[in-house]
């Protein structure tokens, strides 16, 4: 699969993604669009050899000394080794909205396959919220054709990654695999003429900015801390 | 993948049988041959012929990296000396599928052992176990899948014009092509005869005979 997102991660996720360095959602949401775009996946493979040249220059070569490393390869060469054949590919979920179906990356398709609780947000959101980690908010945003996010600012870092439909803001127009960046300064305020099926991940709560909207403040940071408390049981 | 191979090859038998003179070298073009111990080539070595000296050197070259790498992650003994093992015994497993035109093999490796990584880590922070490494970066294989398209009737084309495309592939591919259709080789000879490991000979495969049915297509 590959289409030409016009929006794409920061180079410093990038290089996180290929380091292994960031948590979970995160992974996942750069995963997502990293499958759906050439650019990136180029990117990745350039990350992974400098992040390698990186480990082998830096990592100190200790060792535990209690270790029978001769035993360790003896049961190693033990196991079989793997052909081409024998990689079996996961079977690609589709999210079904409305009238159409929606085809997800591998990630998501695996963290959708859990199954997805929908709930009704004020404006024509519906929300799946999904549990990945603890430092994360994740969650399935469908965005009903007309609806409006009030506006909000962040107390950390949004992505969201488009994955059908589309959706605008006072910054530009996103489509399927744009992924969309926003930093704790940005306010803005979402809407989607067409619809819009995307996956958002936050690093920290929102908050509501404007008019009643506030009174769901509170509302939002039990959410996040609910969100965020399941993944540490 | 074997029906797109062997549906190409009733086209190609035999008709290219008199044009094993083309033989250039298989480029291979990370392993030199005067780096006769490079990385690439003892992980070759331990994916076509489970050479066990080449595996040693591999894991003398890399364990301490790869606990190096679980010290600083889970600054737990414990847990690096299972990162060193897991991480080498995925060397060893998939060895077979490590594809030369993909990358080095040091960040093959490296990659392999961020996954692993990863996952201890989620264990170790008792995660969810909804998505694991192998989830979220992509595994071998996962882009040459998008390359497989099904295509249905007979073709009928000269086999003038089949040695003219062929003639047209890129030598790496061209070299893999003609051991598999030409010599008849099985693709383990065959990446044994080229020096390259079995994931780069399936690859090229793919690439080879793909655009092949591609100029085919195109002619007919
Ligand atoms: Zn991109």
């Amino acid at each position: 699969m590959n289409i030409d997102a016009k929006y794409h991660p920061t180079p410093e996720q990038l290089e996180g993604f290929a380091q292994g360095s960031l948590a979970p959602g995160m992974n996942v949401v750069i995963s997502a669009h990293v499958e759906l775009c050439s650019t990136c996946r180029k990117s990745i493979s350039e990350l992974e050899e400098a992040a390698s040249e990186e480990w082998l220059r830096s990592a100190p070569a200790t060792r535990a000394s209690s270790i029978n490393f001769s035993a360790m390869i003896d049961r190693i060469v033990d196991h079989p080794q793997m052909k081409g054949d024998d990689i079996t590919r996961n079977n690609v979920p589709k999210i079904h909205m409305l009238d159409h179906s929606v085809t997800l990356p591998r990630a998501l398709a695996k963290v959708a396959s859990d199954g997805l609780v929908w709930n009704q947000l004020a404006g024509g959101i519906n929300q799946a919220m999904v549990t990945l980690d603890d430092q994360t908010q994740c969650e399935f945003l469908y965005m009903k054709p007309g609806s409006q996010v009030p506006v909000h600012k962040h107390q950390g870092n949004e992505v969201t990654l488009v994955l059908d439909g589309s959706f605008e803001d006072e910054l530009g127009h996103y489509k399927p695999a744009d992924f969309v960046v926003r930093t704790a300064k940005d306010l803005h305020q979402p809407a989607s003429e067409e619809g819009c099926l995307c996956f958002a991940v936050l690093d920290s709560p929102l908050t509501f900015t404007k008019g009643l909207a506030r009174l769901l403040n509170p509302f939002i940071r039990y959410r996040f801390r609910r969100a965020t408390s399941a993944a540490a049981y | 993948m074997d029906d797109v191979i062997s549906g190409a090859g009733s086209i190609l038998m035999g008709s290219l049988a008199k044009t094993n003179s083309v033989r250039e070298p298989a480029s291979a073009p990370r392993v030199s041959s005067e780096a006769s111990d490079s990385d690439e080539r003892l992980l070759i070595a331990v994916g076509n012929h489970q050479d066990r000296a080449a595996f040693n050197a591999l894991f003398s070259r890399f364990s301490n990296k790869i606990y190096a790498m679980g010290m600083k992650l889970t600054r737990n003994e414990q847990l690096s000396h299972d990162l060193v093992q897991e991480a080498m015994l995925t060397v060893w497993q998939k060895a077979p599928l490590y594809d030369l035109d993909r990358g080095t093999a040091q960040s093959w490796i490296f990659t392999l052992t961020r996954n692993r990584c990863f996952d201890i880590l989620r264990k170790m922070k008792r995660q969810p176990a909804t998505v694991s490494a192998d989830d979220i970066w992509p595994q071998e294989g996962d882009i040459d899948s998008q390359l497989v398209h099904e295509e249905t009737g007979t073709m009928e084309v000269e086999v003038s014009k089949i040695e003219s495309f062929y003639g047209q592939l890129p030598a790496a591919q061209r070299a893999v092509v003609e051991q598999i259709y030409i010599h008849d080789r099985t693709h383990e000879e065959a990446a044994a005869v080229l020096a390259i490991p079995l994931g780069t000979l399936k690859s090229r495969l793919r690439l080879g005979v793909g655009k092949l049915r591609q100029m085919v297509g195109t002619e007919v």
